[in-house]
């Protein structure tokens, strides 16, 4: 199995279901459901972003995402969007963590970072309670649209599970979902590995074969392929067999149309003779990006080269390495 | 039917000869314990059988806590250990666990001197933890918790010595399923390796294991063992 083959048909059925990813008549509702109609679009930016980065301009692949990402600008009609969506709820940070992921494709507006600059100024926005995955992500989003962040990564990181460095028999799906994000932001999306801190990294690396392990048996795909991003996002890479076992597994759970589903739960609904396109839009297409998502940087942190890539634990297990 | 009951009854005895250990640890005397294997609490031959299961455990208050065995209790271990020696084909968890009762027949049998340096134990082949990945070599050596004692020198605690981090991971992996007990076992051997990353938090991880499969005698026999362990007399 290759794990280039596993973003192929992920990418394959992003493509043929791209329709569904655009904004509807309800983006600007007041009412609107911002997690059924900006938030797919924010991740489908973000993961075709990484991918055209970890792609070569030549690749099929690297095609595909930037036509991807035409679509998906285009659906904001070219950014214009984003100064709307603010104005409906100015102090809201989600317009901003969206346009983060269209800036960091190299897709910008101006005019919208001039007006988010002077929102995020304001005591006011600095003080937004949220969780501290999120503030981090924030954070991230302001830096990558050129404006000043408002606080500091390190106090953030600080304030946030994968930060503290928890007991990793505590993990459960809640504290999974948070520190992959950690990583996330930490790396800008996998760009940076060395962004995150040594000791995070050997942390991650002792504990994400036991995560992995554990998400799979449970059909758990969307925050198994999370993790595989993180582990593939990493200065130094986790065991070759950790690996090999879970994109076997995940390729494995693949639909014939690429898609993977969310949980276990939607293929077992689907039934024992699925067809090749099962799952309700809502119920994959998180888990389908995020595998894409994965895939891409496990490629490119495969390719790169040898003296970036040291063996996890070169001097054995209980030695000091 | 008749099946189903002798394995219940089994089971059940099991639990009881568990408890007593449990006692025997917690009191420091095997007198306070329980008397499933001497007042006729079991029929001989299921007692043997729960001797098995539990195997060089049912001794354990006499090694870690160097106290004598009563006599009867050891009469009835001396029988399992004669009784079911394991087929050459037999898999290598029974094997060890054979050896291990063996080896822990002959400490109670010269509490004093050792073994017989001129009876040298022969070990079980260990190869097949080679190439264990670490999920299997964890549950391989739950299921050898028997083994895991201060100053213990075979090659299954040289494996376990050399792959500390795999323990630890197998830990993790064992709390996530909830399967208690080869968490507790995973977490006896932890205690005694060195290596094991501090991010593990071993101490609370034994203490959220009791908290929540403590109730279970076998889980509580592995925590016991383990709460003993940094402070026991090497072999």
């Amino acid at each position: 199995m290759r794990v280039r083959e596993v973003e192929e048909s992920a990418l394959d059925w992003v493509w043929t279901h791209r329709d569904r990813f655009a904004l509807g008549d309800d983006a600007l509702a007041a009412d609107g459901q911002v997690n059924r109609t900006w938030k797919p679009l924010g991740e489908l930016t973000q993961v075709c972003a990484s991918v055209s980065r970890c792609t070569p301009p030549g690749d099929p692949l690297h095609t595909r995402v930037s036509e991807l990402l035409d679509f998906a600008w285009q659906q904001t009609h070219r950014g214009e969007l984003f100064p709307l969506m603010q104005s409906l709820e100015p102090f809201a940070t989600y317009p901003l963590e969206v346009y983060a992921a269209f800036a960091s494709a190299g897709l910008r507006h101006p005019g919208y970072e001039a007006s988010a600059a002077v929102l995020t100024r304001t005591r006011g926005w600095r003080l937004t309670e949220q969780y501290p995955t999120r503030r981090l992500g924030v954070l991230e989003a302001e830096r990558r649209s050129g404006i000043d962040p408002h606080g500091d990564v390190p106090q953030a990181l600080g304030r946030t599970w994968l930060g503290g460095l928890p007991e990793p028999w505590t993990f459960e799906r809640a504290a999974g979902y948070a520190l992959t994000h950690v990583v996330f932001h930490l790396t800008d999306w996998g760009r940076t590995p060395r962004g995150v801190p040594e000791d995070l990294a050997d942390y991650l690396l002792h504990w994400l074969p036991p995560w992995l392990d554990t998400c799979l048996d449970a059909r758990m795909w969307d925050l198994s392929c999370e993790l595989l991003a993180v582990a593939a996002s990493l200065p130094r890479p986790p065991e070759p067999a950790v690996l090999e076992d879970a994109w076997q597994r995940v390729a494995a759970a693949r639909a014939g149309s690429g898609a993977i589903p969310e949980e276990g739960a939607a293929q077992d609904a689907a039934g024992a003779d699925p067809g090749p396109d099962p799952y309700d839009f809502a119920d994959c297409y998180h888990s389908t990006l995020m595998a894409a998502f994965a895939a891409a940087l496990a490629t490119a942190a495969a390719a790169r080269p040898p003296d970036v890539r040291q063996a996890a634990r070169p001097a054995g297990q209980g030695a000091p390495g | 039917m008749e099946q189903s009951s002798t394995s219940a009854l089994l089971q059940g005895t099991v639990l009881d000869l568990a408890s007593d250990v449990v006692s025997a640890l917690r009191s420091g005397d095997h007198a306070r314990a329980g008397s499933t294997l001497t007042a006729g609490g079991a029929a001989e031959g299921v007692a043997r059988a729960a001797v098995r299961v539990l195997g060089a455990d049912t001794l354990l208050p006499s090694v870690l806590l160097r106290v004598t065995p009563d006599p009867a209790q050891l009469a009835v271990f001396k029988e399992a250990v004669a009784a079911h020696p394991p087929r050459h084909d037999a898999a290598p968890t029974v094997m060890w666990s054979h050896w291990a009762m063996t080896r822990a027949l002959r400490r109670a049998e010269h509490p004093l001197t050792g073994p017989p340096r001129d009876e040298p134990d022969a070990e079980p082949d260990a190869r097949w933890l080679d190439d264990a990945g670490w999920q299997f070599l964890t549950h391989q050596l739950a299921v050898l918790a028997p083994l895991a004692l201060p100053g213990e020198e075979c090659a299954v605690t040289r494996v376990a010595r050399g792959r500390p981090v795999d323990v630890a991971r197998g830990f993790v992996r064992a709390v996530r399923r909830r399967d208690w007990q080869q968490a507790a076992g995973a977490g006896r051997w932890l205690t005694l390796l060195d290596g094991v990353p501090d991010t593990l938090g071993l101490e609370a991880g034994l203490d959220f294991v009791r908290l929540m499969g403590g109730s279970d005698p076998r889980v509580a026999l592995q925590l016991e063992a383990a709460r003993l362990m940094p402070a026991g007399v090497l072999l």
